[in-house]
C-alpha cells in the first residue's frame, strides 16, 4: 500500500513536470510567433498544442498526469499581402503563423499558476508528513 | 532485537497481574513471526532509506549534467529527506527505549 500523502506528492509531481512541458510548448509558439516559410508560398510555423492524459499508475495505485501527444493548430493562417518577401507566393501573399500572442499569454499565466498550485500540494502535503514524523520527537 | 531481551529480563513471562497483560503478551506472540519481526523491519526500513539516498544522489548527479529536470531532482532530494527524518526519528526512539530498558531497576 502506497502511503496517500507520498502518492499525493507524486501526483502534483507529475503536475510539475506536465505545466513544464506545457510551458515549453508556449515558449516555442511565442518564439515562432512570426515564422514564416523559406520557400514561396511554404506554410509558415503552425502553432503547436498540448494535451493532457490521465493514466493509471501501477506503482502508486492512482491515476498520473501525464503528457499525451504534442499536435498542431489546424486553424487557417493569418495571410498579409507583401510581394518583397521570399516566402510570398505568386500573388505576393505570406502566410504567417497562427498564433496569437494574446491566447499564449493567457495560457502561460494558465500554466503558471497550475505549476504554483501543485508546488503548494506539495508542500502541505509535506508539511503533514514531517509535522506526523514530529510527533516521534517531541516526546 | 527487542522481544529476545524482553523474555531474558522476564517481562513477556510474568504472571499477568492485570486483565491486559494476557493480551499484550498475545500480540507479542504475534509479532514474533518469522520475517515480521521489529529488528526486521527496522532493517527494512534502514535499507529503504540508504536506498531512496543513493537514488537522490544519482538523480542529483543526472540534473547537474543536464539529464534530469529540476522537478525530478527536488522531488527525489525532497523523499529522501523525508524518508532520513523519519528513520533518524524511529532510531532516536529506539535508542531511548534501549537506554530506558538498560536503566530499569533490577
Amino acid at each position: 500500500m502506497v502511503d496517500p500523502l507520498n502518492a499525493s506528492q507524486k501526483i502534483a509531481a507529475a503536475g510539475l513536470d506536465v505545466q513544464s512541458h506545457r510551458m515549453r510548448v508556449i515558449a516555442e509558439n511565442m518564439a515562432n510567433a512570426q515564422s514564416t516559410a523559406n520557400t514561396p508560398g511554404g506554410d509558415p510555423y503552425a502553432r503547436k498544442t498540448i494535451v493532457f492524459s490521465n493514466d493509471f499508475d501501477e506503482v502508486l495505485g492512482t491515476n498520473v498526469i501525464g503528457v499525451e501527444q504534442i499536435g498542431t493548430d489546424s486553424t487557417p493562417f493569418r495571410v498579409e499581402r507583401n510581394p518583397g518577401h521570399p516566402a510570398a507566393d505568386a500573388d505576393g501573399n505570406v502566410k504567417y503563423p497562427n498564433v496569437n500572442m494574446l491566447v499564449e499569454m493567457a495560457d502561460m499565466r494558465e500554466a503558471n499558476r497550475s505549476y504554483e498550485a501543485n508546488l503548494q500540494m506539495m508542500k502541505q502535503s509535506r508539511a503533514m508528513v514531517m509535522s506526523t514524523v514530529d510527533l516521534l520527537r517531541s516526546s | 532485537m527487542i522481544d529476545q531481551i524482553l523474555p531474558a529480563l522476564g517481562i513477556g513471562q510474568s504472571s499477568p497481574v492485570q486483565g491486559d497483560t494476557t493480551m499484550r503478551s498475545a500480540s507479542a506472540a504475534a509479532v514474533s513471526e518469522p520475517g515480521t519481526d521489529f529488528s526486521s523491519m527496522l532493517a527494512r526500513m534502514a535499507g529503504d532509506t540508504v536506498d531512496s539516498l543513493k537514488q537522490a544522489e544519482a538523480v542529483s548527479v543526472a540534473g547537474i549534467k543536464d539529464k534530469a529536470t529540476v522537478q525530478q531532482v527536488v522531488e527525489t532530494l525532497m523523499a529522501a529527506e523525508q524518508q532520513l527524518q523519519t528513520a533518524i526519528a524511529v532510531r532516536d526512539k529506539v535508542v531511548s527505549a534501549y537506554m530506558e530498558v538498560s536503566r530499569m531497576a533490577i
